[in-house]
């Protein structure tokens, strides 16, 4: 095995090194985080409160759960940043295609009419 | 991982170093998920779509849907995937006992998922009377779930095989016969694991049907001894497959397939996340 | 243990355990075994274009079948029924199996040459890809031989609206064949496209930025984004409609609450991009032909790339012009209306740089550069006709009639086609080492130029005079006999040029005249290397230091040989060239989708007595598929070492298992 090779592999081997220490402490603390999120967000339903607030803090919160899987869990953190724009040119495009969908289908004209 | 655009010129070790650094499995699974954004960006628009104007007399997702098994799944889901991430820096450290721990971690918390979802297609069907065919909401509810159900059960495929592989014998081992100790493997997990969702629903399904707990025991027994049989057989012949017999061909260098999987794994997580938000909690509002 | 030593390829010279037969890597590089199971890029890209030649020649013959029944008013050389099937696989064929197969055959073959790398990024996803292909195509085409009452060919239109493809109005098995034909050409589109993204962003040559790529390979990547980005949405829609159809349930069934409409919606979020994926190949071969042959750098290159990218992410916007006269309400009708005329605006452009490139250079009159500079004119003309769709109240006016028949053939034909006839021309030398003959070449140019005017012009006139699309006859007092008289002749003469060409392209294969490399004086990297290619590609993997880099080397050739005679070296110390095995897995997988998907064709909604074999046959298919994708991951991906005497044959391969 060649010189070159193996001082890529350490500085590599490195790299990583460094966060492997606290890896296993974040993702367990994110884990919790989503749980606790997610029991949140159950409770969050049942609230009384105007249901233009609701939806939006359900949204919120799904986001940040969201990202969170990405960003730790998928490690888009520690990646090339062409990952997450790789990523996100699917998310938006789907976003964006689901967004027109639903406001062409809550139009107006697309009311089904009277029977 | 800069002195690999140095080195990208020749390929040494037979690693042609990709010209961005990314390795290409990687890139391709981002790529991959980029594309399922768009599938599912689709399937949810669809269901969404049916219950902005749902028909009058249709079904009420308030009177179907039960809040406390969803939110157990997603809880589940969430810790399959902090096992998959687990397993993922266990090989990239060159651990591969403790990876097979996490992949099979995941694999568990994995079936559990795919049981839940079989018992409340189950329960659906059969309590509330929501067929695929019999409304709108059905139709919509049942193809959505079902093909993230599908995703869920491709990827414990994929991690049986997975963890399976990992036994596959090292260089310069004299064992002739891994290749069909490999196949009989996946073989007996993938028949134990669905042995055991087939005796896990049966046990709930006799807890449900008799009152009492000796008797709805005695019941489980008996329907499902033949079950309980294979799945001692099956666990039997996983540990007997899995005993230490030398140096493995799986290590930090398998570390980027281990990744991809991940990948996949917690995609289907995500896509879950949405789905619980915009298909179970908004209907309670 | 050296960590990250390995990424894409794992070459074990120390190979142990033993492997079994069945994951011996086959060898045959001749014969069917050899094609049917090889990596090899050029190999795959010249099976494409095979298959879609043969398709885009069927679907050229059913084009003239319908052009025969319209000749005369009250025609019945078909019936009505034979054409609703021949104008839906008419529509079908060269869409899916003649338009897409044939760029992806120039993907395929020319992108990584373009690139200087030796192979795509996964080779053997590269074969399945192609054979799932060959699949989808089995099955589109499968009703044509089987009993027309309860079989038949697909006859539900291209786009195939609801709920005219219910089991109500459509009960036969024509439409679940275009269902699951479509849906593996998906697959296999999707697994390409993923696979030449990868390619295009790791496999780069050194010095080959972003910047630097061809605009055929910009175009590669932008037309693969948008195929993964968008058949997603028809996958769905067609897992929909098969739902629909095999297992009662609503999603269009108008009974049960569903709405029709919502197909529309979701065909065209796919269709819209669709048409973008025909055409930005096509602009990448004449953004490579035209600089060739106008003898100057191509004018305006960022700008070129960038209203590629502009037209591919905006193409996500507008699929809705298709659906004005549904009744969107105003705002939508507004907002996709603005979005399709911006859409004008990058096309504009690339039509300004094409010309801007012919501004004042050398420009030499060969068959490439004539069917390059119909493109141009033709595809502007097929332009013009679709800025003014994007005005809704005029395209109510035009919607289904002959009018959009005329517009979208003259971007197709007059576009993708020509494009594409033009790239056949430019790379066959490349390609095959032969040169076509200049006269029969812009014969042929000629002919199918004239055909094609005469055929689609008066279409125009018709589409204004009110005669809709898809009426399989026509009343003689309508006014609309000359036009559709007219509009047959052409199609005879552009199918007398058709055949020209082929047949010319055909003599020249066996028989052409022998040119020597880089027969037009190109300016990249695929004219850097012999013809036909050899297996390996490049005896050096180039560095590249100019946008156009063959042209670079071509005047700094004293520099060059130092650098490839140092790279050279230092690979051979490397262990030689790296080529990765053949296999037989990607066909055993696609062959499992085929047979698992013929199964799911066959589905009654009502659980008829033979559903078990239906059934059967579903999970044998895929049986038989997870067998090959578990025998392929199972097989590894490695490879074997080429060594390349003074002529650049190689001396002798050196297989690694030495059991």
């Amino acid at each position: 095995m060649s010189a070159p090779s193996s001082s890529a592999v350490s500085a590599a081997g490195h790299d990583t090194h460094g966060h492997d220490e606290s890896k296993f402490q974040i993702y367990v603390q994110i884990a919790m985080l989503l749980a606790v999120i997610t029991g949140v967000e159950i409770v969050t339903v049942y609230l009384p409160f105007a249901k233009a607030l609701l939806v939006t803090v359900l949204v919120v919160l799904s986001t940040v759960k969201f990202m969170f899987v990405i960003f730790y869990f998928m490690h888009l953190r520690w990646d090339k940043p062409f990952c997450t724009i790789l990523f996100f040119i699917g998310l938006v495009l789907a976003g964006g295609t689901m967004w027109a969908l639903l406001s062409l289908f809550g139009a107006e004209a697309s009311l089904p009419l009277p029977t | 991982m800069s002195s690999h655009a140095a080195t990208a010129t020749i390929d040494h070790h037979h690693d042609p170093t990709t010209a961005t650094g990314i390795p290409n499995k990687k890139l391709l699974m981002w790529a991959f998920l980029a594309s399922d954004c768009m599938f599912f960006g689709t399937l949810i628009s669809t269901h969404l779509i049916y219950r902005l104007h749902p028909p009058a007399g249709g079904l009420d997702p308030k009177v179907i849907f039960s809040p406390e098994l969803t939110s157990f799944s997603t809880f589940i889901l969430l810790m399959s995937s902090l096992m998959m991430a687990l397993a993922v820096t266990a090989i990239q450290k060159g651990n591969v006992k403790s990876c097979r721990w996490s992949l099979l971690t995941t694999i568990f918390f994995g079936l559990i998922f795919l049981g839940c979802q079989v018992y409340e297609f189950n329960h659906f069907v059969h309590e509330k009377h929501m067929t695929i065919s019999n409304s709108l909401l059905g139709t919509t509810f049942y193809t959505l779930t079902g093909t993230h159900g599908c995703h869920v059960a491709i990827g414990v495929l994929w991690l049986t095989l997975m963890y399976v592989r990992s036994f596959k014998p090292a260089a310069g081992s004299t064992q002739r016969t891994w290749f069909s100790h490999q196949l009989l493997h996946a073989v007996a997990l993938l028949g134990g694991l669905l042995l055991v969702l087939k005796v896990t629903l049966g046990l709930v399904h006799a807890l449900q049907i008799e009152p009492a707990f000796g008797a709805a025991l005695g019941h489980f027994l008996k329907a499902e001894f033949l079950a309980l049989a294979g799945v001692l057989v099956a666990l039997g012949a996983c540990v007997w497959f899995s005993r230490p017999r030398g140096p493995v061909d799986f290590n930090v260098t398998h570390a980027i397939d281990v990744e991809s999987m991940g990948l996949y794994w917690h995609f289907v997580d995500i896509v879950w996340i949405v789905i619980f938000t915009v298909v179970y909690l908004l209907e309670y509002l | 243990m050296d960590a990250s030593a390995k990424t894409a390829y794992l070459t074990k010279e120390e190979l142990a355990p033993a492997k079994p037969k069945l994951l011996s890597h086959p060898s045959a590089k001749t014969g069917l075994m050899g094609w049917l199971t090889t990596v090899d890029h050029k190999k795959i890209g010249f099976l494409y274009g095979f298959f879609a030649l043969i398709f885009f020649l069927v679907g050229g013959f059913e084009a003239l079948l319908i052009r025969t029944q319209l000749m005369v008013p009250n025609n019945d050389v078909l019936t009505a029924q034979q054409y609703n099937t021949l104008f839906t696989m008419h529509g079908t064929t060269m869409i899916f199996l003649a338009v897409m197969p044939l760029s992806s055959a120039f993907f395929n073959f020319i992108m990584p040459l373009q690139i200087g790398a030796r192979d795509v990024a996964f080779p053997r996803l590269n074969a399945f890809s192609l054979w799932t292909f060959v699949a989808g195509a089995i099955i589109l085409n499968i009703g044509w031989f089987l009993p027309t009452a309860t079989h038949g060919a697909p006859d539900g239109g291209w786009f195939g609206y609801a709920p005219l493809t219910s089991k109500q109005f459509i009960p036969k098995h024509s439409i679940d064949y275009w269902v699951m034909g479509i849906q593996l050409l998906g697959v296999a589109s999707i697994a390409a496209s993923l696979n030449f993204i990868v390619t295009i962003i790791n496999l780069r040559a050194p010095g080959m930025t972003m910047m630097r790529l061809p605009v055929f390979v910009w175009m590669t990547l932008i037309t693969s984004f948008l195929i993964i980005l968008s058949f997603p949405a028809i996958t769905i829609a067609l897992v929909e409609l098969m739902m629909d159809r095999n297992f009662q349930t609503s999603f269009f069934e108008v009974s049960g609450g569903g709405m029709p409409i919502l197909w529309q919606h979701l065909f065209w979020v796919f269709g819209h991009p669709e048409v973008y994926i025909l055409i930005l190949p096509a602009m990448g071969i004449i953004s490579e032909i035209l600089p060739t042959f106008a003898r100057k750098p191509l004018f305006g290159y960022p700008i070129v790339v960038f209203s590629g990218a502009c037209i591919g992410f905006l193409g996500f916007a507008v699929w809705s012009h298709h659906m004005f006269t549904t009744g969107l309400g105003t705002v939508a009708t507004a907002a996709f209306s603005l979005a399709t005329m911006a859409i004008a605006v990058p096309t504009g452009v690339k039509i300004f740089n094409w010309i801007g490139t012919l501004w004042g250079g050398h420009i030499v009159m060969r068959t490439p550069m004539l069917f390059a500079l119909g493109f141009v004119w033709m595809f502007m003309m097929g332009g013009m006709s679709g800025i003014m769709h994007a005005a809704a109240p005029a395209d109510s006016q035009q919607q289904d009639s002959y009018f959009v028949i005329a517009h979208f053939h003259y971007v197709l034909i007059g576009g993708s086609i020509f494009a594409l006839l033009a790239g056949l021309h430019y790379w066959f030398p490349l390609m095959f080492g032969r040169k076509v003959s200049e006269f029969w070449g812009k014969l042929s140019f000629w002919v199918i130029f004239v055909g094609f005017n005469v055929t689609f012009f008066p279409m125009h006139f018709l589409g204004l005079n009110g005669m809709p699309r898809r009426t399989f006859t026509y009343d003689p007092n309508l006014g609309w006999n000359t036009a559709n008289f007219i509009a047959t002749m052409g199609s005879y003469v552009l199918g007398v040029g058709m055949f020209i060409y082929f047949a010319v392209l055909t003599y020249t294969f066996f028989k052409g005249e022998r040119v020597k490399k880089d027969y037009w004086d190109g300016r990249t990297l695929e004219w850097s290397i012999d013809n036909p290619p050899p297996e390996y590609n490049f005896r050096v993997i180039p560095t590249v230091h100019a946008r156009d880099g063959w042209w670079y080397e071509k005047h700094h050739r004293a520099e060059i040989e130092k650098e490839k005679s140092a790279h050279a070296q230092a690979e051979e110390e490397h262990g030689g060239i790296h080529m990765p095995f053949g296999s037989i897995w990607p066909f055993v997988t696609s062959v499992g989708l085929l047979v698992g998907a013929v199964g799911i064709t066959y589905f009654d909604s009502d659980w008829s007595p033979g559903i078990h074999a239906k059934l059967g046959v579903s999970l044998v298919g895929g049986g038989i598929m997870f067998i090959g994708i578990y025998f392929w991951s199972l097989e590894g991906n490695e490879g074997y070492h080429l060594h390349l005497d003074q002529d650049g044959r190689p001396i002798a391969d050196e297989p690694h298992a030495k059991h």
